[in-house]
Protein backbone atom coordinates (compact mmCIF):
# COMPACT_ATOMS: atom_id res chain seq x y z
CA UNK A 1 0.00 0.00 0.00
CA UNK A 2 1.09 3.54 -0.87
CA UNK A 3 0.13 6.55 1.25
CA UNK A 4 1.05 10.13 0.08
CA UNK A 5 0.17 12.53 2.77
CA UNK A 6 -0.18 16.19 2.48
CA UNK A 7 2.27 15.63 -0.23
CA UNK A 8 4.18 18.58 -1.67
CA UNK A 9 6.61 19.55 -4.42
CA UNK A 10 8.48 22.52 -5.55
CA UNK A 11 10.94 22.25 -8.25
CA UNK A 12 12.43 25.54 -7.93
CA UNK A 13 12.89 28.38 -4.69
CA UNK A 14 9.12 30.38 -4.26
CA UNK A 15 7.80 28.90 -7.17
CA UNK A 16 4.10 27.60 -6.78
CA UNK A 17 4.26 23.99 -6.23
CA UNK A 18 3.71 21.07 -8.97
CA UNK A 19 1.96 19.12 -6.24
CA UNK A 20 -0.32 21.17 -3.48
CA UNK A 21 -1.16 18.70 -0.54
CA UNK A 22 -1.49 15.05 -2.73
CA UNK A 23 -3.37 13.12 -0.02
CA UNK A 24 -4.82 9.29 -1.22
CA UNK A 25 -4.25 5.76 -0.28
CA UNK A 26 -2.99 4.06 -3.41
CA UNK A 27 -3.30 -0.30 -3.35
CA UNK A 28 -4.77 -2.24 -6.03
CA UNK A 29 -4.76 -1.36 -9.95
CA UNK A 30 -5.44 2.25 -10.61
CA UNK A 31 -4.86 4.54 -13.02
CA UNK A 32 -4.19 7.90 -12.37
CA UNK A 33 -5.68 10.15 -15.11
CA UNK A 34 -4.91 14.14 -15.60
CA UNK A 35 -4.05 16.34 -18.28
CA UNK A 36 -0.40 17.21 -19.40
CA UNK A 37 1.50 18.82 -16.76
CA UNK A 38 -0.95 18.53 -13.89
CA UNK A 39 1.44 16.80 -11.25
CA UNK A 40 1.34 12.88 -12.54
CA UNK A 41 4.88 12.43 -13.21
CA UNK A 42 5.97 14.21 -10.37
CA UNK A 43 3.69 12.05 -8.34
CA UNK A 44 5.65 9.08 -9.34
CA UNK A 45 8.82 10.50 -8.83
CA UNK A 46 8.43 11.62 -5.61
CA UNK A 47 6.83 8.24 -4.74
CA UNK A 48 10.03 6.64 -5.89
CA UNK A 49 12.30 9.02 -4.25
CA UNK A 50 13.51 10.37 -7.63
CA UNK A 51 12.59 13.95 -6.35
CA UNK A 52 12.72 16.29 -3.35
CA UNK A 53 9.89 16.65 -1.43
CA UNK A 54 9.31 19.83 -0.12
CA UNK A 55 6.33 18.75 2.55
CA UNK A 56 4.37 15.85 3.18
CA UNK A 57 5.68 12.06 3.43
CA UNK A 58 5.18 9.00 1.47
CA UNK A 59 4.18 5.95 2.74
CA UNK A 60 5.44 2.43 1.13
CA UNK A 61 4.11 -0.51 3.23
CA UNK A 62 4.52 1.60 6.78
CA UNK A 63 8.16 3.01 5.57
CA UNK A 64 8.42 5.90 4.99
CA UNK A 65 10.22 6.13 1.44
CA UNK A 66 12.96 8.43 2.40
CA UNK A 67 14.06 5.56 4.76
CA UNK A 68 14.09 2.60 2.29
CA UNK A 69 17.52 1.10 0.96
CA UNK A 70 17.96 -2.04 -0.74
CA UNK A 71 14.25 -3.20 -0.54
CA UNK A 72 14.22 -5.13 -3.21
CA UNK A 73 10.40 -6.01 -4.90
CA UNK A 74 8.86 -3.65 -3.24
CA UNK A 75 8.52 -0.73 -5.79
CA UNK A 76 9.83 -0.44 -9.71
CA UNK A 77 8.52 1.82 -11.88
CA UNK A 78 9.14 2.57 -16.31
CA UNK A 79 11.42 5.66 -16.05
CA UNK A 80 13.64 5.44 -18.68
CA UNK A 81 16.21 7.32 -16.28
CA UNK A 82 16.62 4.99 -13.85
CA UNK A 83 17.62 2.14 -16.65
CA UNK A 84 21.09 3.90 -17.53
CA UNK A 85 22.77 2.41 -14.85
CA UNK A 86 25.51 1.20 -17.54
CA UNK A 87 26.00 1.84 -21.20
CA UNK A 88 25.73 -1.98 -22.52
CA UNK A 89 22.92 -2.94 -25.20
CA UNK A 90 19.39 -3.35 -24.39
CA UNK A 91 19.73 -7.22 -23.89
CA UNK A 92 22.67 -7.21 -21.53
CA UNK A 93 20.81 -3.98 -19.15
CA UNK A 94 17.34 -5.78 -18.82
CA UNK A 95 19.62 -9.00 -17.74
CA UNK A 96 21.42 -6.71 -15.22
CA UNK A 97 18.69 -5.14 -14.04
CA UNK A 98 16.82 -8.55 -13.66
CA UNK A 99 19.65 -9.87 -11.74
CA UNK A 100 19.34 -7.22 -9.41
CA UNK A 101 15.82 -7.58 -8.64
CA UNK A 102 15.76 -11.14 -8.58
CA UNK A 103 13.21 -10.48 -11.12
CA UNK A 104 11.63 -12.70 -13.87
CA UNK A 105 13.40 -12.21 -17.78
CA UNK A 106 11.12 -14.95 -19.40
CA UNK A 107 8.36 -12.25 -18.83
CA UNK A 108 10.55 -9.52 -19.75
CA UNK A 109 11.44 -10.92 -23.09
CA UNK A 110 7.84 -12.22 -23.33
CA UNK A 111 6.34 -9.18 -23.04
CA UNK A 112 8.79 -7.04 -25.36
CA UNK A 113 8.73 -10.07 -28.06
CA UNK A 114 5.12 -9.65 -27.80
CA UNK A 115 4.87 -6.01 -28.24
CA UNK A 116 7.58 -6.66 -31.19
CA UNK A 117 11.12 -6.42 -30.38
CA UNK A 118 13.39 -9.03 -30.97
CA UNK A 119 16.64 -10.22 -28.16
CA UNK A 120 18.39 -9.97 -31.65
CA UNK A 121 17.71 -6.37 -32.12
CA UNK A 122 17.79 -5.63 -28.76
CA UNK A 123 21.47 -6.61 -28.47
CA UNK A 124 22.51 -4.67 -31.38
CA UNK A 125 20.94 -1.14 -29.50
CA UNK A 126 21.64 0.69 -26.54
CA UNK A 127 17.88 1.96 -24.86
CA UNK A 128 19.14 5.35 -25.86
CA UNK A 129 19.30 4.45 -29.46
CA UNK A 130 15.43 3.31 -29.51
CA UNK A 131 12.72 5.22 -30.42
CA UNK A 132 10.77 6.59 -27.76
CA UNK A 133 8.03 3.64 -28.44
CA UNK A 134 9.82 1.24 -28.32
CA UNK A 135 12.14 2.53 -24.89
CA UNK A 136 8.66 2.52 -23.03
CA UNK A 137 7.92 -0.95 -24.51
CA UNK A 138 11.41 -1.70 -22.65
CA UNK A 139 10.92 -0.15 -19.48
CA UNK A 140 7.82 -1.15 -18.94
CA UNK A 141 8.60 -4.52 -19.33
CA UNK A 142 11.35 -4.14 -17.03
CA UNK A 143 9.19 -3.20 -14.71
CA UNK A 144 6.65 -5.55 -14.51
CA UNK A 145 9.12 -7.91 -14.96
CA UNK A 146 11.25 -6.73 -11.46
CA UNK A 147 8.23 -8.71 -9.74
CA UNK A 148 8.05 -5.80 -7.15
CA UNK A 149 4.70 -5.30 -5.16
CA UNK A 150 3.94 -1.82 -6.50
CA UNK A 151 4.87 -0.88 -10.17
CA UNK A 152 4.60 2.78 -11.33
CA UNK A 153 3.95 3.07 -15.06
CA UNK A 154 4.19 6.95 -16.25
CA UNK A 155 2.31 6.67 -19.52
CA UNK A 156 2.58 3.13 -20.08
CA UNK A 157 0.66 3.49 -23.76
CA UNK A 158 2.26 6.31 -24.75
CA UNK A 159 4.17 6.65 -28.16
CA UNK A 160 2.96 3.45 -28.84
CA UNK A 161 0.40 2.11 -32.10
CA UNK A 162 -3.19 1.26 -31.50
CA UNK A 163 -2.60 -2.48 -31.70
CA UNK A 164 0.22 -2.20 -29.20
CA UNK A 165 -1.47 -0.20 -27.05
CA UNK A 166 -4.54 -3.26 -26.79
CA UNK A 167 -1.56 -5.94 -26.54
CA UNK A 168 0.00 -3.73 -23.23
CA UNK A 169 -3.48 -2.82 -21.70
CA UNK A 170 -3.49 -6.89 -21.63
CA UNK A 171 0.04 -6.67 -19.91
CA UNK A 172 -1.23 -5.00 -17.02
CA UNK A 173 -4.36 -6.72 -16.58
CA UNK A 174 -2.66 -10.05 -16.03
CA UNK A 175 0.24 -8.33 -13.51
CA UNK A 176 -1.43 -9.71 -10.35
CA UNK A 177 0.60 -6.96 -8.23
CA UNK A 178 -0.36 -3.31 -7.27
CA UNK A 179 -0.37 -0.87 -10.56
CA UNK A 180 -0.29 2.63 -10.93
CA UNK A 181 -0.47 3.66 -14.10
CA UNK A 182 -0.60 7.68 -14.85
CA UNK A 183 -2.37 8.67 -18.56
CA UNK A 184 -4.14 11.22 -19.86
CA UNK A 185 -5.91 9.25 -22.41
CA UNK A 186 -9.70 8.04 -21.54
CA UNK A 187 -9.91 5.78 -24.25
CA UNK A 188 -8.40 2.84 -22.72
CA UNK A 189 -11.31 3.11 -19.58
CA UNK A 190 -12.96 0.92 -21.16
CA UNK A 191 -10.36 -1.97 -21.00
CA UNK A 192 -9.71 -1.73 -17.80
CA UNK A 193 -12.77 -1.71 -16.02
CA UNK A 194 -11.94 -3.25 -13.17
CA UNK A 195 -9.57 -0.51 -12.27
CA UNK A 196 -9.89 2.11 -9.98
CA UNK A 197 -9.04 6.11 -11.17
CA UNK A 198 -7.71 9.01 -9.39
CA UNK A 199 -8.07 12.51 -11.43
CA UNK A 200 -5.25 14.65 -10.44
CA UNK A 201 -5.85 18.71 -11.74
CA UNK A 202 -3.45 21.35 -10.82
CA UNK A 203 -1.55 19.38 -8.66
CA UNK A 204 -4.14 18.27 -6.39
CA UNK A 205 -5.36 14.31 -6.06
CA UNK A 206 -8.98 13.77 -6.95
CA UNK A 207 -10.84 10.43 -6.10
CA UNK A 208 -10.81 7.64 -6.17
CA UNK A 209 -13.69 6.34 -8.51
CA UNK A 210 -14.46 3.39 -10.23
CA UNK A 211 -13.47 2.82 -14.21
CA UNK A 212 -17.27 1.17 -14.30
CA UNK A 213 -18.83 4.25 -12.87
CA UNK A 214 -16.51 7.02 -15.24
CA UNK A 215 -17.72 4.87 -18.48
CA UNK A 216 -20.89 6.65 -18.26
CA UNK A 217 -19.82 9.74 -17.02
CA UNK A 218 -20.19 13.02 -17.84
CA UNK A 219 -18.49 16.63 -17.30
CA UNK A 220 -20.61 19.04 -16.72
CA UNK A 221 -19.65 23.13 -15.87
CA UNK A 222 -23.01 23.92 -14.28
CA UNK A 223 -23.51 22.85 -10.35
CA UNK A 224 -25.39 19.68 -10.33
CA UNK A 225 -26.47 17.74 -7.36
CA UNK A 226 -24.44 14.83 -5.89
CA UNK A 227 -21.89 14.80 -8.77
CA UNK A 228 -19.68 11.73 -8.35
CA UNK A 229 -16.24 14.05 -8.07
CA UNK A 230 -16.38 17.74 -8.23
CA UNK A 231 -12.80 19.53 -9.58
CA UNK A 232 -11.07 22.76 -9.91
CA UNK A 233 -9.97 23.73 -13.08
CA UNK A 234 -8.84 26.98 -13.99
CA UNK A 235 -10.74 28.60 -10.99
CA UNK A 236 -13.79 26.88 -12.23
CA UNK A 237 -15.48 24.02 -10.71
CA UNK A 238 -16.15 20.95 -13.21
CA UNK A 239 -18.29 18.21 -12.07
CA UNK A 240 -17.97 14.37 -12.98
CA UNK A 241 -21.52 13.22 -12.95
CA UNK A 242 -23.57 10.44 -13.41
CA UNK A 243 -24.63 10.07 -17.21
CA UNK A 244 -28.10 11.91 -17.45
CA UNK A 245 -27.20 13.29 -20.85
CA UNK A 246 -26.78 16.59 -19.61
CA UNK A 247 -22.71 17.31 -19.90
CA UNK A 248 -20.33 16.11 -22.36
CA UNK A 249 -18.93 12.13 -22.04
CA UNK A 250 -15.82 11.62 -20.23
CA UNK A 251 -14.83 8.66 -22.61
CA UNK A 252 -15.76 10.87 -25.84
CA UNK A 253 -12.60 13.16 -24.52
CA UNK A 254 -9.64 10.84 -25.96
CA UNK A 255 -7.93 12.81 -23.90
CA UNK A 256 -7.90 15.02 -20.61
CA UNK A 257 -6.30 17.85 -22.61
CA UNK A 258 -9.49 18.38 -24.02
CA UNK A 259 -10.85 19.61 -20.67
CA UNK A 260 -9.29 22.87 -20.41
CA UNK A 261 -10.84 23.39 -23.75
CA UNK A 262 -14.13 22.56 -22.57
CA UNK A 263 -13.81 25.14 -19.27
CA UNK A 264 -12.59 27.36 -21.77
CA UNK A 265 -15.88 27.40 -24.12
CA UNK A 266 -17.92 28.11 -20.92
CA UNK A 267 -16.48 31.00 -19.75
CA UNK B 1 28.90 -9.39 -5.69
CA UNK B 2 25.97 -8.90 -8.57
CA UNK B 3 26.13 -8.68 -12.43
CA UNK B 4 26.93 -5.12 -11.92
CA UNK B 5 30.64 -5.36 -11.07
CA UNK B 6 31.30 -6.91 -14.21
CA UNK B 7 29.20 -5.21 -16.35
CA UNK B 8 30.39 -2.20 -15.38
CA UNK B 9 34.30 -2.81 -15.76
CA UNK B 10 33.29 -4.32 -18.97
CA UNK B 11 31.66 -1.12 -20.22
CA UNK B 12 34.24 1.45 -18.75
CA UNK B 13 37.19 -0.46 -20.35
CA UNK B 14 35.17 -0.38 -23.91
CA UNK B 15 34.15 3.30 -23.08
CA UNK B 16 36.20 5.23 -26.75
CA UNK B 17 36.82 8.28 -23.96
CA UNK B 18 38.60 6.20 -21.77
CA UNK B 19 40.43 4.64 -24.34
CA UNK B 20 41.16 7.69 -26.46
CA UNK B 21 42.42 10.24 -23.13
CA UNK B 22 43.86 7.61 -20.72
CA UNK B 23 45.82 5.64 -23.73
CA UNK B 24 45.64 6.72 -26.94
CA UNK B 25 46.48 10.83 -26.24
CA UNK B 26 48.87 10.08 -23.45
CA UNK B 27 50.59 7.03 -25.74
CA UNK B 28 51.75 10.48 -27.71
CA UNK B 29 53.18 11.76 -24.69
CA UNK B 30 54.91 8.70 -23.84
CA UNK B 31 56.99 8.98 -26.93
CA UNK B 32 56.97 12.87 -26.74
CA UNK B 33 58.69 12.32 -23.25
CA UNK B 34 61.22 9.22 -24.93
CA UNK B 35 62.18 11.09 -28.26
CA UNK B 36 61.91 14.44 -27.77
CA UNK B 37 62.10 15.77 -24.11
CA UNK B 38 64.41 13.18 -23.52
CA UNK B 39 67.15 14.01 -25.69
CA UNK B 40 68.95 15.72 -23.59
CA UNK B 41 68.95 12.51 -20.88
CA UNK B 42 72.97 10.82 -21.56
CA UNK B 43 72.56 7.61 -22.56
CA UNK B 44 73.59 5.96 -18.17
CA UNK B 45 71.23 3.69 -16.99
CA UNK B 46 70.81 5.54 -13.70
CA UNK B 47 69.88 8.60 -15.47
CA UNK B 48 67.19 6.75 -17.50
CA UNK B 49 66.17 5.34 -14.39
CA UNK B 50 65.25 8.50 -13.19
CA UNK B 51 63.82 10.11 -15.82
CA UNK B 52 61.89 6.89 -16.59
CA UNK B 53 60.16 7.47 -13.11
CA UNK B 54 59.36 11.33 -13.84
CA UNK B 55 57.91 10.47 -17.02
CA UNK B 56 55.96 7.48 -15.53
CA UNK B 57 54.32 9.19 -12.21
CA UNK B 58 54.23 12.60 -14.53
CA UNK B 59 51.91 10.50 -17.50
CA UNK B 60 50.00 7.86 -15.39
CA UNK B 61 48.65 11.17 -12.79
CA UNK B 62 47.33 12.72 -16.38
CA UNK B 63 45.89 9.23 -17.41
CA UNK B 64 44.48 7.98 -14.73
CA UNK B 65 42.86 11.47 -14.23
CA UNK B 66 41.28 11.48 -18.17
CA UNK B 67 39.77 8.56 -16.36
CA UNK B 68 38.31 9.93 -13.58
CA UNK B 69 36.96 12.54 -15.63
CA UNK B 70 35.00 9.70 -17.96
CA UNK B 71 34.36 8.01 -14.73
CA UNK B 72 32.95 11.03 -13.13
CA UNK B 73 30.70 11.98 -16.26
CA UNK B 74 29.57 8.26 -16.77
CA UNK B 75 28.29 8.70 -13.22
CA UNK B 76 26.65 11.57 -13.37
CA UNK B 77 24.40 10.07 -16.32
CA UNK B 78 23.40 7.36 -14.26
CA UNK B 79 22.73 9.44 -11.36
CA UNK B 80 18.71 8.59 -11.23
CA UNK B 81 19.96 5.40 -12.04
CA UNK B 82 21.81 5.18 -8.91
CA UNK B 83 19.65 6.48 -6.68
CA UNK B 84 17.13 4.13 -7.57
CA UNK B 85 18.81 1.17 -7.76
CA UNK B 86 19.81 1.71 -4.21
CA UNK B 87 17.04 1.92 -3.23
CA UNK B 88 14.70 -0.43 -5.02
CA UNK B 89 16.94 -3.65 -5.38
CA UNK B 90 19.48 -5.85 -3.78
CA UNK B 91 22.12 -3.31 -4.68
CA UNK B 92 22.52 -1.00 -1.33
CA UNK B 93 24.24 2.07 -1.19
CA UNK B 94 27.50 0.74 0.47
CA UNK B 95 27.38 -2.10 -1.90
CA UNK B 96 26.57 -0.50 -4.72
CA UNK B 97 30.07 1.34 -4.08
CA UNK B 98 32.22 -1.68 -3.07
CA UNK B 99 31.08 -2.98 -6.97
CA UNK B 100 32.14 0.36 -8.30
CA UNK B 101 35.02 1.17 -6.80
CA UNK B 102 36.08 -2.43 -7.61
CA UNK B 103 34.89 -2.59 -11.38
CA UNK B 104 36.69 1.30 -11.71
CA UNK B 105 39.77 -0.03 -9.81
CA UNK B 106 39.97 -2.66 -12.41
CA UNK B 107 40.01 0.13 -14.97
CA UNK B 108 41.91 2.34 -13.47
CA UNK B 109 44.87 -0.50 -13.07
CA UNK B 110 44.72 -2.02 -16.32
CA UNK B 111 45.25 1.53 -17.28
CA UNK B 112 48.61 1.72 -15.09
CA UNK B 113 49.72 -1.50 -16.29
CA UNK B 114 49.35 -0.45 -19.87
CA UNK B 115 51.00 2.92 -19.34
CA UNK B 116 53.83 1.17 -17.26
CA UNK B 117 54.34 -1.69 -20.33
CA UNK B 118 54.43 1.28 -22.81
CA UNK B 119 57.11 3.66 -20.94
CA UNK B 120 59.32 0.49 -20.07
CA UNK B 121 58.89 -0.94 -23.89
CA UNK B 122 59.36 2.73 -25.35
CA UNK B 123 62.07 3.90 -23.38
CA UNK B 124 63.86 0.33 -24.08
CA UNK B 125 63.52 1.10 -28.07
CA UNK B 126 64.63 4.72 -27.45
CA UNK B 127 67.48 4.54 -24.88
CA UNK B 128 68.44 0.59 -25.30
CA UNK B 129 67.54 -0.54 -21.72
CA UNK B 130 64.87 -2.20 -20.00
CA UNK B 131 64.46 -0.18 -16.58
CA UNK B 132 62.33 -2.19 -14.08
CA UNK B 133 61.05 -0.14 -11.11
CA UNK B 134 63.63 -0.72 -8.07
CA UNK B 135 60.65 -1.72 -5.59
CA UNK B 136 57.97 -3.18 -7.59
CA UNK B 137 56.05 -4.21 -4.50
CA UNK B 138 55.59 -0.40 -3.54
CA UNK B 139 54.98 0.96 -7.08
CA UNK B 140 52.09 -1.18 -6.95
CA UNK B 141 51.19 -0.07 -3.70
CA UNK B 142 51.47 3.50 -5.31
CA UNK B 143 49.65 3.14 -8.36
CA UNK B 144 46.55 1.43 -6.23
CA UNK B 145 46.66 4.43 -3.93
CA UNK B 146 46.39 6.43 -6.44
CA UNK B 147 43.60 4.65 -8.38
CA UNK B 148 41.84 4.77 -5.26
CA UNK B 149 42.32 8.61 -4.78
CA UNK B 150 41.25 9.29 -8.73
CA UNK B 151 38.17 7.30 -8.41
CA UNK B 152 36.77 8.68 -4.55
CA UNK B 153 37.42 12.43 -6.71
CA UNK B 154 35.50 10.86 -9.59
CA UNK B 155 32.74 9.86 -7.60
CA UNK B 156 32.66 12.85 -5.15
CA UNK B 157 32.69 15.58 -8.07
CA UNK B 158 30.14 13.52 -9.63
CA UNK B 159 27.63 13.52 -6.47
CA UNK B 160 28.66 17.40 -6.00
CA UNK B 161 27.15 18.37 -9.18
CA UNK B 162 24.07 16.16 -8.62
CA UNK B 163 23.53 17.44 -5.04
CA UNK B 164 24.17 21.46 -5.81
CA UNK B 165 21.90 20.75 -8.80
CA UNK B 166 24.21 21.82 -10.93
CA UNK B 167 24.21 20.44 -14.31
CA UNK B 168 25.40 23.23 -16.22
CA UNK B 169 28.51 22.93 -14.44
CA UNK B 170 28.92 19.58 -15.54
CA UNK B 171 31.37 19.28 -18.21
CA UNK B 172 33.79 21.94 -15.68
CA UNK B 173 33.33 20.62 -12.49
CA UNK B 174 33.78 16.34 -14.38
CA UNK B 175 37.30 17.91 -16.06
CA UNK B 176 38.13 18.95 -12.83
CA UNK B 177 40.46 16.10 -12.31
CA UNK B 178 42.23 16.64 -15.51
CA UNK B 179 42.51 20.47 -15.27
CA UNK B 180 44.17 19.70 -11.37
CA UNK B 181 46.61 17.07 -13.41
CA UNK B 182 47.59 19.59 -15.62
CA UNK B 183 48.61 22.13 -13.03
CA UNK B 184 50.50 19.49 -10.68
CA UNK B 185 52.14 18.65 -14.22
CA UNK B 186 53.76 22.28 -13.74
CA UNK B 187 55.74 21.18 -10.85
CA UNK B 188 58.29 20.23 -13.73
CA UNK B 189 59.30 23.08 -14.10
CA UNK B 190 58.53 24.80 -10.81
CA UNK B 191 59.34 24.08 -7.25
CA UNK B 192 56.03 23.77 -5.37
CA UNK B 193 58.10 23.54 -1.97
CA UNK B 194 55.27 22.28 0.97
CA UNK B 195 52.40 22.80 -1.14
CA UNK B 196 53.85 19.55 -2.82
CA UNK B 197 51.66 17.59 0.84
CA UNK B 198 48.84 19.07 -0.38
CA UNK B 199 48.19 18.50 -4.02
CA UNK B 200 47.53 14.84 -4.37
CA UNK B 201 48.09 14.92 -7.82
CA UNK B 202 51.86 16.29 -6.94
CA UNK B 203 51.64 13.10 -4.11
CA UNK B 204 51.04 10.32 -7.00
CA UNK B 205 54.03 11.45 -8.75
CA UNK B 206 56.04 11.78 -5.62
CA UNK B 207 55.06 8.54 -4.66
CA UNK B 208 55.43 6.49 -7.86
CA UNK B 209 59.09 8.31 -8.44
CA UNK B 210 60.58 6.82 -5.25
CA UNK B 211 59.21 3.67 -5.90
CA UNK B 212 59.86 3.60 -9.50
CA UNK B 213 63.80 4.96 -8.96
CA UNK B 214 64.55 4.15 -5.40
CA UNK B 215 65.18 7.86 -4.95
CA UNK B 216 63.82 10.72 -2.88
CA UNK B 217 61.88 12.99 -5.27
CA UNK B 218 62.07 16.79 -5.29
CA UNK B 219 59.48 18.90 -4.45
CA UNK B 220 59.43 20.16 -7.53
CA UNK B 221 61.51 21.72 -10.23
CA UNK B 222 62.06 17.55 -11.71
CA UNK B 223 63.70 18.59 -15.13
CA UNK B 224 64.78 21.88 -14.36
CA UNK B 225 69.00 22.14 -12.74
CA UNK B 226 69.94 24.08 -9.63
CA UNK B 227 69.47 23.25 -6.11
CA UNK B 228 66.41 21.31 -4.56
CA UNK B 229 64.66 20.52 -2.01
CA UNK B 230 63.10 16.79 -1.18
CA UNK B 231 59.48 15.34 -0.23
CA UNK B 232 58.91 13.57 2.84
CA UNK B 233 57.71 10.30 1.02
CA UNK B 234 55.89 9.49 4.30
CA UNK B 235 54.38 12.43 4.53
CA UNK B 236 53.20 12.38 0.71
CA UNK B 237 51.74 9.02 1.21
CA UNK B 238 50.08 9.86 4.40
CA UNK B 239 48.37 13.32 2.70
CA UNK B 240 47.56 10.53 -0.48
CA UNK B 241 45.35 8.31 1.84
CA UNK B 242 43.91 10.87 3.68
CA UNK B 243 42.80 12.81 0.65
CA UNK B 244 41.19 9.24 -0.39
CA UNK B 245 39.64 8.75 2.78
CA UNK B 246 37.78 12.06 3.23
CA UNK B 247 36.78 11.74 0.19
CA UNK B 248 34.82 7.87 0.40
CA UNK B 249 33.50 9.47 3.66
CA UNK B 250 32.24 12.10 1.83
CA UNK B 251 30.85 10.06 -1.24
CA UNK B 252 29.13 7.48 1.45
CA UNK B 253 27.44 10.39 2.96
CA UNK B 254 26.46 12.42 -0.34
CA UNK B 255 25.52 8.82 -1.90
CA UNK B 256 22.48 8.97 0.42
CA UNK B 257 21.61 12.46 0.25
CA UNK B 258 21.56 12.79 -3.71
CA UNK B 259 18.65 11.89 -5.73
CA UNK B 260 19.65 12.04 -9.37
CA UNK B 261 19.81 14.34 -12.30
CA UNK B 262 17.87 13.28 -15.48
CA UNK B 263 19.85 12.73 -18.33
CA UNK B 264 17.50 15.61 -20.45
CA UNK B 265 18.32 17.97 -17.73
CA UNK B 266 21.94 17.53 -18.11
CA UNK B 267 21.32 17.64 -22.39
CA UNK B 268 19.68 20.42 -22.13
CA UNK B 269 21.46 22.82 -19.46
Amino acid sequence: MIVSRDLYVTYKWRQEPVLKGVNGTLEGKFLILGPNGSGKTTLFRAICALTNITSGEIIIDGKNVSELYATSGILSTNFQEVYTLIGSNVYDLIGLYIDLSNGDSELAFNIIEDLGLSSKFLRQRKLSELSAGQSKIVCTALALAMKAKHVLLDEPFEELDPAKKGKMVKHLNDYTGVILANTHETWLLKNLQDWGVFFMFEGILYGPLSVRDLLKAEISLVEEPNPLLKVKISNKMVNIIRGKGKGTLLTSLENLDRIYELAEETK
Amino acid sequence: MTKYLKMNAKSLLANPYILFWSILFIEFWVFMWAYIFGNYIPQVEEAVRIYSATAYGNLLMLSLSGAATTIASSLLYSSKSIRYVTKYTRLSPSRFLLENLSSSLIVLLTISAVMFVSVVGVFFARFGFVILPIDAIGLAFSIFLSTLFMYALSLFLNFLIVILRAPKSASFISFLPLILAFTAYASLWIDIKNAVYFSPFNCIVSICYYYFSGQIPPTGNFLMQGEKTFVDVGLTITSLVAWSALLIILDIILLKKMRGVGVEEIRTA
